[in-house]
């Protein structure tokens, strides 16, 4: 009785270190996955229906922090390099479109300038990204 | 023998059934490990060029959305959701109240050719910026396919 039971334990597979090495996966994919952005950290004005932007990747993130403080991608820059820094991601990029991600805290004056300095750079066009209502945490 | 039949049943039913587990587990981290690069959602606007002179559309068919931070109390960072009741921004040569835009910018560039659907937005440089997004949320709840121009000279 002893053996037949013993044989039997041995015949299945244990998975208790598989799903010991999942869930560590898990947790570590949660905890870098706010970490993973590029920039800063920004509370994004919150608004009623924002229109998808699609993901990060291939864009060219411009980041106004709490204090006005400008951001291209993860690069901290003075307002006065802002324009060469913007020219050398343009050049980096191969379909590059930007986006502002600007603090809800922000006066409209500080947008707006990052918005000619873009305009500057050749672009027509600029996204200002924002969270919907019903949005993750995304940017907390 | 049939004890120990028996008893290797109920040894096989005690264990516990971990694949679900696994399974969901895996669909979990599946699910994170696409997520990371999340989605952005925000309001696409077009910058005109500062320098230029010539509009592209006659004057009189220009529609523009003028917030003020006279009549727009939105100069201090808005703690709430929404817009204050009293906001009051100017479209074309009228004075409306904030939460008539989406009914008032439909009346007025519905009936054109998606194409022409275009809003000249200017804005106070003291206003919130967050304000400045609510009340562009609310112009573009009024239409569809609305192409906003941020006039962003000074």
């Amino acid at each position: 009785m002893r053996l037949g039971e013993s044989a039997k334990m041995q015949a299945s597979i244990n998975v208790t270190p598989l799903v010991d090495v999942v869930l560590v996966l898990l947790i570590i994919f949660m905890v870098m996955a706010p970490q993973m952005r590029k920039g800063p950290e920004v509370r994004l004005p919150k608004t009623e229906k924002p229109s998808q932007q699609g993901d990060e990747r291939g864009r060219i993130l411009v980041s106004i922090d709490e204090g006005g403080r400008l951001w291209v991608n993860d690069k901290q820059v003075a307002a006065e390099q802002f324009g060469d820094a913007l020219r050398a991601a343009v050049a980096a990029e191969s379909d590059p479109k930007v986006v502002i991600r600007g603090d809800a805290k922000l006066n409209f004056r500080q947008v707006r300038l990052a918005m000619q300095a873009v305009e500057q750079a050749g672009f027509r066009g600029v996204g200002l990204i924002a969270k919907g209502r019903n949005a993750g945490t995304r940017g907390e | 023998m049939e004890f120990n039949r028996g008893d290797s049943g109920s040894n096989l039913q005690s264990e516990i059934n971990i694949t679900p587990l696994v399974d969901v587990v895996l669909v979990l981290l599946i699910i994170f490990m696409v997520i990371v690069p999340l989605l952005m959602q925000g309001y696409d606007v077009d910058i005109p060029k500062s320098t230029n002179a010539a509009p592209a559309q006659s004057q009189e068919s220009r529609l523009i959305l003028i917030i003020s931070a006279t009549t727009c109390g939105i100069v201090k960072p808005s703690v709430g959701e929404g817009l204050p009741t009293d906001c009051r921004v100017i479209l074309g040569d009228q004075k409306i109240a904030a939460t008539e835009l989406p009914a008032r910018v439909g009346d007025i560039l519905g009936s054109r050719p998606p194409e022409k659907r275009v809003l000249f937005l200017a804005a106070d440089d003291r206003l919130n910026y967050e304000g400045v997004l609510r009340i562009l949320d609310l112009a573009k709840s009024g239409v569809e396919d609305l192409k906003v121009e941020f006039i962003t000279a000074n």
